[in-house]
């Protein structure tokens, strides 16, 4: 077992999640104003936009997994029961909500509502397993 | 699992943080395996035992589940 094990991987979670954070937002309110100004918007910065604004998310699911790597054991069966629990919510809320769809009990539902909920289930899972574990 | 890390942190005048920063482990280990939460793996359970200088059977109490065990 390393020494500072620990105190190392949060300091390389840190280094990476909150430059990723300031391009998504820097993407998401930059480009939203921008397009604005543009009529009509054109489909290739659009496209631009939208795979740019979701590369720093993949981005930080790739962080919180080497972060639930490199932590103690401890932190790392949070942070494992997190995201299993966050998982198992939204797939279920996918499938209930997909088979209201279906029987057209509710009307379409915008698919990328699910990304947040994942982190919403993520985080209170984490809390709820561990008390404040999140990094 | 028992153990008798708080009391020997107590004996030692250690904190849930030092004793933390002397294993590389978060100060949140400490606390869940201190309060039964969590059971250490047997590397981090030699770490404990190394730094307290005493055995493993010594810090960790598994009677009540080797009696679980063996009914």
């Amino acid at each position: 077992m390393t020494q500072q094990t620990f105190k190392s991987a949060k300091r390389r979670y840190h280094r990476v999640f909150w430059p990723l954070m300031i391009v998504y937002s820097l993407i998401v309110i930059g480009g939203s104003f921008g397009l604005k100004q543009l009529d009509p918007e054109p489909l290739w910065l659009q496209t631009t936009l939208a795979i740019g604004c979701a590369i720093p998310v993949i981005g930080t699911l790739l962080v919180m997994i080497r972060y639930a790597e490199e932590t103690d054991e401890y932190n790392r069966m949070v942070q494992l029961r997190g995201f299993a629990w966050g998982g198992i919510l939204t797939v279920s809320a996918i499938f209930t909500i997909g088979f209201l769809q279906l029987f057209h009990v509710v009307n379409t539902i915008e698919i990328f509502w699910f990304g947040p909920l994942f982190f919403i289930a993520y985080g209170l899972s984490t809390y709820v397993i561990g008390g404040r574990q999140c990094p | 699992m028992k153990n008798i890390i708080r009391a020997l942190r107590a004996e030692r005048n250690w904190s849930q943080a030092a004793l933390a920063d002397q294993l590389g482990v978060s100060r949140q280990s400490i606390n869940a395996i201190e309060t039964g939460k969590y059971d250490p793996s047997l590397p981090l359970a030699f770490a404990i035992a190394r730094l307290f200088g005493k055995p493993i059977e010594e810090i960790f109490d598994d009677e009540i589940d080797v009696q679980i065990a063996a009914q």
